[in-house]
């Protein structure tokens, strides 16, 4: 049985609360809080420790995808209690722009593949150096990020055959040309059942479509999900 | 195509390990770093990840001569916008300002292209000639100038369907793994670019007759040769086993995708170089093959002796041109080089070939 839940950017950007709820109500227990905005990731730390997780197998947190040098260390220093309690943070390699400062979050330190927008953090050999300077950094592959960057879907396979030790997250959704998180057609179930077998199964899934003008809801999208895994499985 | 730096280069080290000066060779090699780094500059503003500019022959086979022509196309990988009309009209503007000469007027060079075409009109009778020249000169001789995502991704395309449709590389029962899609593709435009050749003799009126006979004889065939030798590297190399054992074992295609992409990587001249040092070609062989190639190259390099060849069509001409003799002279033992290398040195390779090579 697969592990799917969902993020909480998909659902209600920056309302993790309502998110949460919406989750919990459809027995989702397996949840990434995000904070792809800087401004919302101070109100979230400062949530985090009253929100109610109880039911919540997994819970990870997202960081801010963008913002300048010189926020560096006040990003880390923010998420660190939460690596501290355990909670997985996943990064953009794009942010890490001192991996020094990032050591202290350890195995706790999920570094995720970039789209194609971004210059770096896409393929394998883009990747490698930011696992050698964070050695003990787990990966966060994004498998709508990878077959954006290489449709044929050989360079996920070769990031799950690099990084298969460090897997420890993955994002799904099918990312457009426009590079926004769309729900997956079928299409994008066509190319990712190409690699799916190779994600080891207790590995955690995080959907992240974006379904808050109602584009879908997460019953829907959760199924579909699950129907993707099975179909590969048969 | 990178030209090799000299600790990575198994042509220097051929080159070395038999005593030889290839002078043609490297002064090509030399004019290319500087015709790259020309284009480099033509083109420094970044591109939508979307498109690359994709140079062509010798700027892509490291094999720079003073008259080189410079093919290109504006590749498109994505969205159409009105923009890349504008896009191809100011690459057009900026070659012709820094004085690169014009693509021929064959209509194949010197415009925008699609993706869709190159990688899903794989036969079938939408692969035009156009089409299947491009996308199989993408694969041997290609270079992107400035942003290169769109090529990085249309080229792994094409190679990806030339392995993951071929079902004797998953599916075969014993233990040879030749991309046979692949292999009758690269032959389908070796014999169509010498069936065009004797096309263009008639539409054109013999025009630069010589100096494309001598193409067809050297450069044309260098790529079909190296071609030929880059799939039967997938079943020789043994950098290429772990390949091999996910096709046979998983019926996984991407690491022999990734593998035929790194060759691929590699100049026509380098690729033959390694197949000459890994599979201790015999030196009598490999002196043929790049002897001869070394003398052509020093032949199109100097401009008196390649207008001579530009201007003879007529049998008159050809018997009194000095520069047609000489590669008459050293086409003879290039082909004879090759026809050793790959039939008569007693290596795997010559197994192969006679197995794959013709039916």
């Amino acid at each position: 049985m697969r592990r799917i839940g969902f993020s909480t950017g998909a659902l209600a950007r920056g309302d993790f609360r309502s998110a949460l709820q919406t989750l919990r109500s459809h027995g989702v227990k397996l949840v990434e809080l995000s904070a792809l905005r800087f401004d919302e990731l101070e109100p979230l730390v400062k949530a985090v420790p009253s929100l109610d997780l109880e039911g919540f197998e997994f819970v990870s947190i997202h960081a801010p995808s963008r913002f300048a040098p010189e926020f560096e260390l006040e990003i880390v220093d923010l998420l660190s209690p939460l690596a501290e309690r355990g909670f997985p943070v996943i990064v953009h390699p794009d942010v890490i722009f001192d991996p020094s400062h990032w050591r202290v979050l350890g195995e706790r330190l999920f570094i995720e593949n970039m789209d194609k927008r971004k210059p770096i953090g896409r393929t394998v050999g883009e990747l490698r150096a930011f696992f050698f300077d964070l050695p003990a950094a787990r990966f966060c592959f994004d498998i709508g990020h990878a077959r954006q960057v290489d449709p044929s879907m050989t360079e996920a396979a070769l990031l799950l055959k690099a990084f298969r030790e460090r897997l420890a997250e993955v994002h799904m959704s099918e990312v457009n040309t426009a590079s926004r998180h769309d729900p997956i057609s079928f299409n994008a179930i066509s190319a990712f059942s190409s690699v799916l077998a190779s994600i080891p199964e207790h590995i955690p899934i995080i959907l992240e479509p974006l379904i808050d003008q109602g584009q879908s809801d997460v019953l829907t999208e959760i199924q579909r999900a699950m129907d993707v895994f099975a179909a590969v499985a048969a | 195509m990178e030209p090799q730096s000299p600790d990575r280069s198994k042509l220097e080290e051929l080159e070395q390990s038999i005593g030889c000066d290839w002078r043609g060779i490297r002064a090509a090699r030399a004019a290319t770093v500087l015709r790259r780094s020309q284009l480099d500059a033509c083109f420094t503003r970044r591109g939508p990840s979307d498109t690359s500019l994709v140079v062509f022959g010798s700027v892509a086979r490291a094999e720079v001569t003073s008259g080189s022509d410079l093919d290109w196309i504006l590749l498109i990988d994505g969205q159409s916008f009105p923009e890349h009309k504008e896009q191809e009209r100011e690459i057009k503007r900026k070659l012709l300002a820094n004085e690169f000469i014009e693509p021929g007027a064959s209509g194949v060079f010197g415009k925008m292209v699609g993706s869709h075409d190159l990688v899903h009109n794989i036969g079938g009778e939408d692969d035009l000639n156009s089409n299947s020249t491009r996308r199989v000169l993408l694969l041997l001789e290609s270079y992107p100038i400035g942003t290169r995502e769109a090529y990085d991704r249309v080229r792994r395309q094409v190679i990806r369907r030339y392995v993951e449709d071929d079902r004797g590389l998953t599916h075969a029962s014993g233990d040879l793994r030749v991309p046979r899609f692949l292999l009758n593709d690269l032959t389908r435009y070796w014999r169509t670019v010498t069936v065009d050749f004797v096309y263009k003799q008639v539409a054109d009126d013999d025009k630069k007759w010589a100096l494309r006979n001598a193409k067809l004889r050297m450069s044309r065939k260098l790529i079909f040769a190296a071609g030929l030798a880059r799939v039967f590297l997938c079943h020789l190399d043994p950098a290429a086993n772990e390949a091999r054992q996910a096709l046979v074992e998983r019926k996984e295609v991407s690491l022999l995708t990734e593998y035929l992409e790194q060759q691929l990587a590699l100049t026509p001249l380098e690729l033959l170089a390694k197949l000459c040092v890994d599979l201790a070609v015999s030196q009598q062989t490999s002196r043929k093959i790049f002897d001869s190639y070394d003398a052509f190259l020093s032949i199109l390099d100097d401009p008196s002796k390649r207008a001579e060849l530009a201007h003879a069509r007529s049998h008159d001409d050809l018997r009194s041109s000095k520069a047609w003799g000489e590669v008459r002279a050293v086409s003879g033992p290039f082909h004879d080089g090759l026809v050793s290398l790959f039939l008569q040195e007693e290596t795997a390779l010559k197994d192969l070939t006679m197995r794959y090579g013709l039916f």
